[in-house]
C-alpha cells in the first residue's frame, strides 16, 4: 500500500507541475480508523496529503461529473468502470481525465471488522502483507484482508482497472471461481411472501438520509425523482411503502449501470444492504443483455439500445 | 435525595414496575448497533453500548409525524378545515440515555421554546419525558462533549443518572421527575457508602479519557460575514455528497419540512425531519434557489452550528459533542476539523 | 354478488391495444369488467412511476399492453419498453410482488379477440392471487 501512496502523489505532484491536469483527485487518510476522505488537490506542494490503502471505500467518480477542468484521477476496477459509464452518459470527456489505475485487492468493511473486534471501541487499523491489525483500548487483533473484505469486493470479478493512462503497480491476479450472483440465487430460491418479508425487513430502519443515493457516482440528476413534486411520485415521511418505493426506483434508476462498487451500502448509517436490489439488476443484466457495466466505451448501455430479438418470453 | 443501588440482574424488571406509570425507552441491540426501542414484555434491552446509532431525538420528536388532518368529504361539516391530529402525551422516560445526548435536547429546546412561539408537540412530548441518564465509563475517542459544556456524566440536562458499578447501578435521581421514576422502580436497596464512592471515582477516570476537543473558542467573536465568506469553505466542502447522514443522526439538527398527503378522502399534514444538505431545503417557489450549490449547504450546517446559534441564543454551540457525524459521516467530514478552520481563520 | 373484485390498473397504447379494446367493445366481445384503462402514446411513455403508483394506490394487477414489436407507432419505442419492462418486472418479483401481477402484451389494434382473452386470462390470474397485500399505501403510516 505505502508504494502505491508514494507513486500516486509523485504522479499527481508531476501532472500538476507540468500543467496536465488542473486537479488531482484521490483520498487522504481521514480522522477516523477506515475512513479515508475523497480530496482534490491542486497545488503540487500538496500532493503529500494523498494516500492510498483499503479504507478508500467511498467511489471518486461522484466528483467527476458537471466538471470542464482537467483532471488527474486514481481508479481501481470498479471506479474505472465507473468512469467509462460516465463517459458513455456523457458526463465528462476521455480528453479531460488523466488516469492513474490501481490494481485493487478489495476494501476493508468496517462493519466486518467491528464484527470482528466484538463491537470493541477501535482506535487504529494498519495492514501489512494481506493482513489487517486491529487496535484498541487495551487489545489488539489480526485478520486476514480476505476474512473482513466489503462483500462487494469479496465478489468482484474486475479488480485491475479497465481504463487508465497508467497503472502505479503490475495489475493483480484476478480472482476466479467466485460465485458473484450468491445473494441473488439465495433470494430467487424464496416463495414472494418470504421475499417481500426479506426486503421489508431489510429496509425497515432506513432513514431516508439518502446517503446511498449521493454516495453513487450514477445519481447524478439535476432532479431526483425523490424530490419531484407535481406529480410526487413518492411521499417524504418514513412510511415504509414509501421508503420502498425509494429502493425501488434508486435501484431501478441504476440497471444496466451499477458496477457494484459497494459505496452505497459503505456508506448507509444504517448498514442496510442495498445491493440486494442493485445486484439482481445486474445479474439480469447480465443474463437477458451479456451485460456488465461499464466494461467498453464503444458499447452504449443496455437500457439505451435493443435488438430485435430481445428476451420476449414474458409477454403475452 | 438518596441514591438507589440496583443489582443488574434485577435491572430489567425493576424497569419493568416503572411501565405502570411510564412508557420506557431502552437500548436495545440492533443488529451491528444499539437503538432505543420501547421497552415490552419481549423487549431484551441492553445496556451495554458506546452510543445508539440514532440520537433518542425521534423519542420526543418523530422523523415523521402528523400534525393536522381532516377529511376531504363533500358530506362533511369540516371538509377541508385541518384540525390537529389528537395525540395524547402521557408520561415516558429514556433510560439509558447519554449525558450529550440529553444536553442535545437542552439545545434543541432553545428552538422550540422561543419568546414567540412555542411549538406544541416538541414542547408537550419534552415536557412528559423524563431523562435517566447513562454515565459514560467508556468515552470513545470520537466524543468531546467535555468541550461543548457537557461530560460524560454531566448531571445538568438529567432528570436521574446511572453509574455502572459493574454488578450493580447505582440510581441518583436529579430532579422531582427522576427522583418520582426511581421511586416507581421495583426493588433497589439504599446506595452504601462504598457504591457511593466508586460512582465517583468513575466520573473523574471519565473525564479524562475524553481527549478530543472541538476548537471554537475564537469563532464567537468573528464577523459573521467574513466567515461565510472565507476562501476554505468550497475545499472543505470537496467530499461532501450532500447526504442527510449528519443532520440525521445528530441529536441536535432540529429543521423540518411539511407535506401535505392526500389518501382518498383522508388529508394529511405531516412534519418530516429535513435537512440543510438537500437543495429541496432552500429551493422556492419561484425555482431559485439560495442555496444552489453543495459547499454553500455544507456552509450552512457548520455556520448554523457553530455561529448563528450562539450568536442567536448565547447558549453554546448547537452541537453537544456525541461524535456521531463524525464517525458515520460516509466520506469522513469531521466537524472537529471544519470548526479549527472556522476559528483559525 | 358480494364477490371480491380485482381492480387492475390497464396501460394500453394508443396505437394498437387501446384500438383493440375499443374494437373489442364494438364487436359485443365479453370480457371481465376490472380493468381501468389508461390510454398512453406509446408502450415507451409508461415509466416505472405509473406502474408503481399504481400499486401503491392499490391496484390488484397492472397490464401493460402495446403494438407487436417491428409494428410500433414510432418505430421502436416498444423495443425499449421491452427491456426497461423485463428488468422491472424481474426486480418487483424479486422483492416479493407475486408473479401474476404484472403483466404485459402485445396486442395489435385488429385483434380485438386475443384483447378479450389476454383480458380473461390477466383477471384469472390476479383473481386466483386475491387482493394485493403489498406495496400499497393506504395512509401514511407515521407517529
Ligand atoms: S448502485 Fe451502489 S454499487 Fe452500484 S454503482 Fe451505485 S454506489 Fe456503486
Ligand atoms: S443510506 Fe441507508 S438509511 Fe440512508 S437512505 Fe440509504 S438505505 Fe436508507
Ligand atoms: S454536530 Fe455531530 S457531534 Fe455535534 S451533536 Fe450533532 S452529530 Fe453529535
Amino acid at each position: 500500500m505505502k508504494e502505491y501512496t508514494e507513486k500516486i502523489r509523485e504522479t499527481a505532484k508531476s501532472l500538476l507541475k507540468e500543467g496536465k491536469v488542473d486537479i488531482f483527485i484521490g483520498y487522504r487518510k481521514g480522522t477516523v480508523p477506515m475512513m479515508n476522505e475523497p480530496f482534490a488537490v491542486s497545488d503540487p506542494d500538496k500532493t503529500d496529503l494523498l494516500y492510498w490503502d483499503s479504507n478508500c471505500g467511498m467511489n471518486l467518480c461522484n466528483y467527476l461529473t458537471k466538471r470542464t477542468d482537467r483532471i488527474g484521477i486514481i481508479a481501481n476496477g470498479c471506479n474505472s468502470r465507473n468512469i467509462v459509464t460516465h463517459i458513455i452518459e456523457n458526463q465528462i470527456k476521455r480528453e479531460q481525465l488523466y488516469i492513474l489505475g490501481i490494481p485493487c485487492t478489495g476494501m476493508i468493511d468496517p462493519r466486518a471488522v467491528r464484527r470482528a473486534v466484538k463491537y470493541r471501541e477501535i482506535t487504529d487499523v494498519e495492514e501489512s502483507n494481506g493482513r489487517v491489525i486491529v487496535k484498541g483500548d487495551g487489545f489488539e487483533e489480526t485478520f486476514e484482508k480476505k476474512d473482513v473484505l466489503q462483500k462487494n469486493c469479496a465478489e468482484c470479478l474486475h479488480r485491475n482497472p479497465v481504463i487508465y493512462d497508467e497503472l502505479v503497480a503490475e495489475k493483480v491476479p484476478e480472482q476466479e471461481g467466485i460465485e458473484t450472483f450468491r445473494d441473488v440465487k439465495k433470494i430467487e430460491a424464496m416463495g414472494s411472501d418470504e421475499r417481500w418479508g426479506f426486503f421489508t425487513r431489510m429496509i425497515s430502519s432506513c432513514i431516508r438520509c439518502y446517503a446511498c443515493r449521493n454516495a453513487c457516482p450514477l445519481c447524478y440528476c439535476t432532479t431526483c425523482f425523490v424530490d419531484e413534486a407535481q406529480p410526487q411520485w413518492v411521499g417524504k415521511s418514513n412510511d415504509p411503502t414509501d421508503t420502498m418505493t425509494f429502493h425501488i426506483l434508486r435501484a431501478f434508476h441504476c440497471a444496466g449501470r451499477c458496477t457494484d462498487c459497494g459505496a452505497c451500502e459503505r456508506a448507509c448509517p444504517m448498514g442496510i444492504n442495498v445491493r440486494q436490489f442493485t445486484k439482481k439488476l445486474n445479474k439480469d443484466a447480465l443474463e437477458l443483455f451479456s451485460w456488465e457495466a461499464g466494461m467498453r466505451e464503444d458499447r452504449r448501455p443496455p437500457m439505451d439500445v435493443y435488438k430485435v430479438d430481445d428476451y420476449n418470453d414474458f409477454i403475452r | 435525595m438518596t441514591d438507589k443501588v440496583f443489582l443488574k440482574k434485577d435491572w430489567v424488571e425493576a424497569l419493568k414496575a416503572a411501565r405502570d406509570s411510564f412508557r420506557i425507552f431502552v437500548p436495545v441491540r440492533d443488529g451491528d448497533f444499539h437503538n432505543f426501542h420501547s421497552l415490552e414484555d419481549w423487549t431484551i434491552p441492553n445496556f451495554d453500548f458506546f452510543n445508539t446509532r440514532l440520537s433518542p431525538k425521534s423519542i420526543v420528536y418523530p422523523q415523521s409525524e402528523r400534525i393536522f388532518e381532516c377529511l376531504n368529504d363533500p358530506e362533511d361539516p369540516g371538509k377541508g378545515i385541518l384540525k390537529e391530529a389528537p395525540k395524547d402525551y402521557p408520561p415516558q422516560a429514556i433510560v439509558g440515555i447519554r449525558p450529550c445526548d440529553a444536553h442535545a435536547f437542552h439545545i434543541v429546546k432553545k428552538n422550540f421554546e422561543g419568546p414567540e412561539y412555542r411549538d406544541p408537540w416538541w414542547m408537550q412530548r419534552f415536557e412528559s419525558t423524563v431523562l435517566v441518564g447513562l454515565g459514560c465509563n467508556a468515552p470513545c475517542p470520537t466524543c468531546f462533549c467535555t468541550s461543548v459544556g457537557g461530560g460524560p456524566f454531566h448531571e445538568e440536562y438529567l432528570d436521574a443518572i446511572l453509574f455502572d458499578l459493574g454488578d450493580r447501578y447505582l440510581a441518583r435521581g436529579l430532579t422531582e421527575k427522576g427522583g418520582e421514576f426511581i421511586s416507581k422502580m421495583n426493588g433497589g436497596s439504599s446506595a452504601d457508602e462504598k457504591s457511593i464512592k466508586e460512582a465517583k471515582g468513575l466520573v473523574a477516570e471519565a473525564e479524562k479519557k475524553v481527549v478530543s476537543r472541538l476548537p471554537f473558542d475564537k469563532i464567537g467573536e468573528k464577523e459573521v460575514t467574513g466567515l461565510f465568506n472565507a476562501p476554505f469553505w468550497e475545499e472543505a466542502a470537496f467530499s461532501c455528497i450532500n447526504c442527510g447522514t449528519c443532520t440525521f443522526l445528530c441529536p441536535t439538527c432540529w429543521c423540518f419540512d411539511i407535506q401535505d398527503e392526500v389518501s382518498g378522502r383522508q388529508v394529511d399534514r405531516i412534519r418530516n425531519w429535513d435537512t440543510c444538505m438537500s437543495p429541496l431545503f432552500t429551493l422556492e417557489g419561484s425555482g431559485h434557489n439560495p442555496r444552489d450549490k453543495k459547499f454553500q449547504r455544507f456552509r450552512q450546517r457548520f455556520m448554523h452550528k457553530l455561529k448563528y446559534y450562539p450568536d442567536k441564543y448565547k447558549n453554546g454551540v448547537q452541537c453537544s459533542g456525541c461524535g456521531r457525524c463524525v464517525r458515520y459521516c460516509p466520506v469522513n467530514i469531521d466537524i472537529r476539523t471544519i470548526a479549527g478552520l472556522m476559528n483559525e481563520f | 354478488m358480494n364477490e371480491w373484485q380485482p381492480k387492475i390498473t390497464t396501460f394500453l397504447c394508443n396505437w394498437c391495444s387501446y384500438g383493440a379494446a375499443d374494437l373489442a367493445g364494438v364487436s359485443r366481445f365479453q370480457y371481465p369488467p376490472f380493468f381501468r384503462i389508461i390510454r398512453v402514446p406509446c408502450s415507451a411513455r409508461i415509466s416505472p412511476k405509473f406502474i408503481l403508483a399504481a400499486f401503491r394506490h392499490g391496484s390488484d394487477g397492472v397490464w401493460i399492453s402495446g403494438c407487436h414489436p417491428g409494428d410500433c407507432h414510432y418505430l421502436e419505442g416498444n423495443y425499449y419498453a421491452r427491456r426497461k419492462f423485463a428488468m422491472l418486472k424481474g426486480l418487483l418479483e424479486h422483492i416479493g410482488i407475486e408473479p401474476g401481477r404484472l403483466n404485459f402484451s402485445w396486442i395489435s389494434s385488429a385483434e380485438a379477440t386475443k384483447f378479450a382473452e389476454t383480458a380473461k386470462i390477466v383477471a384469472d390470474q390476479v383473481k386466483a392471487l386475491g387482493p394485493a397485500r403489498y406495496f400499497i399505501k393506504k395512509r401514511a403510516e407515521v407517529a
